[in-house]
């Protein structure tokens, strides 16, 4: 099925491509064609809402969201070079999400995806790197994106220590000594968290911004993109881009979860955000 | 007279709300003609690099198409360059990146564009204007007067900014698309 | 012997009397079948009609609701096949008046649109003859061989201008009454554009001209 979209692909681009003479670029534009160019365009795909030639279907349209079309476009948004998808899991993710009865779709503006940008900074005249999770926001009548979370290494390694031995902690009788025994607590900074109420857990994101004021990181660039997906009932799946040549490139599901419960949900969350 | 003026913001409130919703949504025939507009800004762009990286072109020919070509920019736009080989982005103000073109002095420059590109739904950001990119591909080659020549295929996901604004021509009220091209992240690609 | 044929009369009788009485049994038997076939034969033409007044209601339903799928010929083809039909069907008949409504409100939009495109067609033709001079000097400009060139086919096509800074539209689509615009634009900065791209992408729609027969504004459709 997949070649013959491919097939399909080609047959269209030649034919363009022949109007416009460009005979020796034949090829690349067919797989220019194929590749999923945009995140954008990854939606569309896999909702079945654009035509092989790259036209847009909009809702009315006779194709928008075709069952066959969608199909053949299901089956070439994986990264097929990655082994660790099998084609029986693939199979049941696309039977689930194109089924006649309940077809289920990706939407732009709903909650259950979000971002996974990898940051290079400068932290204090070394190299670093820092993972920001972004997710969309409405404002007014529109949307942005904005940072949810952040992943740094170093400010986790901060609050290692949850136990020790001997353990500490500030007696029960401290305050009746106006807790002048603070002054150990302080002193032993490496140890310090354990002196925190147990509900407490830091908040990496404004230790973020206030190492960013303080002048202490300064942006060099972003190295690396993904996407993580929790829209499609049961299942998680992981968007990355491939930059590469053949026409299984662009932005192609790297990874594919099948979710049992809400607790493989939040244990995969857990992971990706380093928790 | 204070129950007038509670209906009259209430009412003022719903008039806002109808226009705001009514901007809401561009039908698809109007959108396919924000597009090629669009593109079309694209393709100026394209031209208008050629120029600049022309030897032939004189010197205030240059100048006078960089300026040109910063018209087509909203404030403060960026390049972000990576290649193959260097996974982090190099950022370049568009003047900046066009100077640099002018300074490497090719003998000829050749932009050849292929036959895809991809336009992307136009979003509504907070401030109420639309934003879209196109991804486009070209095979810039560049030979200098010795002979050398280097030749890159890249992807260009460029910005594209559209709001609708209105102005008075001649005694006409004219509704118009103010297209605006934003940051551009050009890499290198090898499409194979 | 005479008993005995006087038993054999009686049986004779017998039989005969039972004969005939299969006979009455069975012609009354045929008789009875013969009429259930009629009513069988009632009842399937009901059926044919109810399946056909069926389908014709869907066909008509269709053809009343239809977004652009079928071609007007489609419909208009189906309209009077069922029709044909002569249905006794009160919603058949309501429906048909429906869609002979909607089959002439499209063909009279149809004609309406031919007619609209025939005098487009007239017109370009008018404006090409009309604003010929102009679309000439844009031409020159952008066809320039060199930069020295364009230049002076510029300073040439300004002349017909009332100045460098008569303003240019350019439309780009138009739905209904709401006529969407490029930003509006110089003379001079139009006349650069064409030198710069070396194409003429627009055509001229529209010419207003001053007192001194010159041009004040420019409209092209792209």
């Amino acid at each position: 099925m997949r070649y013959i979209l491919i097939a399909i692909i080609l047959v269209f681009t030649s034919l363009n491509v022949e109007a416009q003479g460009l005979n020796s670029k034949l090829v690349d534009e067919g797989i220019l064609n194929a590749s999923t160019k945009q995140v954008n365009q990854f939606f569309r795909r896999f909702n079945g809402e654009e035509s092989t030639k790259g036209e847009r279907y909009y809702p009315g349209d006779r194709d928008f969201r075709n069952h066959s079309l969608r199909n053949q476009y299901l089956n070439l948004i994986f990264d097929a070079q990655n082994n660790s998808i099998s084609s029986q899991l693939k199979r049941d993710f696309v039977n689930q999400v194109n089924s006649q009865a309940d077809p289920q779709y990706i939407d732009f503006h709903s909650d259950g995806w979000f971002a996974e940008v990898t940051t290079k900074f400068l932290y204090q005249g070394a190299d670093v790197y820092i993972t920001l999770f972004m997710k969309l926001e409405q404002e007014n009548l529109g949307y942005k994106w904005v940072m949810s979370n952040v992943y740094f290494p170093h400010f986790k390694n901060l609050f290692s220590s949850v136990s020790s031995d001997p353990p500490k902690f500030l007696h029960p009788m401290s305050h009746e000594i106006d807790f002048m025994n603070l002054i150990r607590v302080f002193s032993d900074k490496d140890n310090v968290e354990q002196y925190i109420e147990k509900e407490s857990s830091p908040d990496y994101l404004s230790m973020f911004l206030y190492e960013l004021k303080k002048g202490n990181l300064k942006y060099q660039s972003v190295t690396n993109l993904k996407f993580h997906f929790f829209q499609i009932n049961g299942w998680y799946f992981e968007l990355a881009n491939f930059n590469r040549p053949g026409a299984n490139s662009g932005w192609l599901i790297s990874s594919l979860t099948k979710l049992e419960s809400e607790t493989d949900k939040e244990a995969i969350i857990k992971f990706i955000m380093h928790e | 007279m204070t129950k007038f003026k509670i209906l009259l913001a209430i009412v003022s409130l719903f008039i806002g709300y109808n226009q705001l919703s009514a901007q809401e949504t561009i039908s698809p025939s109007r959108k396919q003609a924000i597009d090629s507009l669009a593109l079309e800004k694209v393709r100026d762009l394209s031209k208008y690099i050629s120029i600049v990286g022309n030897k032939d072109t004189p010197w205030s020919e240059a100048n006078r198409v960089i300026e040109r070509t910063l018209e087509l920019f909203a404030d403060g736009a960026m390049m972000g360059v990576s290649s193959i080989n260097r996974e982090e982005v190099n950022y370049y103000g568009v003047r900046e990146y066009l100077e640099r073109l002018m300074a490497l002095n090719y003998d000829k420059v050749n932009i050849e564009w292929y036959n895809i590109q991809y336009i992307s739904d136009l979003e509504r950001q907070p401030d109420g204007r639309y934003v879209g990119v196109i991804t486009i591909y070209q095979r810039f080659e560049g030979t200098t007067e010795e002979g050398l020549r280097y030749v890159d295929v890249t992807k260009k996901d460029i910005t594209v900014y559209v709001e609708r604004k209105s102005t008075q021509v001649a005694g006409r009220i004219i509704g118009f698309w103010d297209v605006l091209l934003g940051d551009i992240r050009v890499s290198e690609t090898k499409p194979g | 012997m005479k008993r005995e044929s006087m038993q054999t009369v009686r049986q004779f009788v017998s039989m005969r009397l039972v004969m005939m009485l299969i006979l009455a049994i069975s012609v009354g038997g045929s008789m009875t079948s013969c009429q259930s076939q009629k009513k069988l034969a009632k009842k399937k033409a009901a059926q044919e009609l109810a399946e056909r007044t069926a389908q014709a209601k869907t066909d008509l339903l269709a053809i009343i609701n239809d977004q652009g799928q079928m071609t007007l010929e489609e419909k208009e083809f189906k309209l009077n096949s069922i029709k044909r039909m002569n249905l006794e069907d009160q919603e058949v008949k309501d429906l048909i008046v429906q869609a002979e409504e909607k089959i002439s409100a499209e063909r009279a939009a149809l004609e309406r649109k031919k007619e609209e495109e025939r005098l487009a067609r007239e017109r370009e033709a008018k404006d090409k003859g009309q604003y010929s001079s102009i679309t000439n000097s844009l031409n020159a400009v952008a066809g320039a061989r060199d930069v020295n060139a364009a230049n002076i086919a510029i300073r040439e096509a300004l002349l017909q201008f009332a100045g460098e800074d008569a303003p240019v539209l350019i439309l780009i689509s138009q739905e209904g009454e709401t006529k969407d615009y490029d930003e509006p634009t110089t003379i001079r900065k139009y006349l650069e554009y064409l030198k710069d791209q070396k194409k003429v992408s627009a055509r001229i729609i529209n010419a207003e001209y001053d007192s001194n027969g010159k041009i004040k504004l420019l409209e092209l459709q792209n």
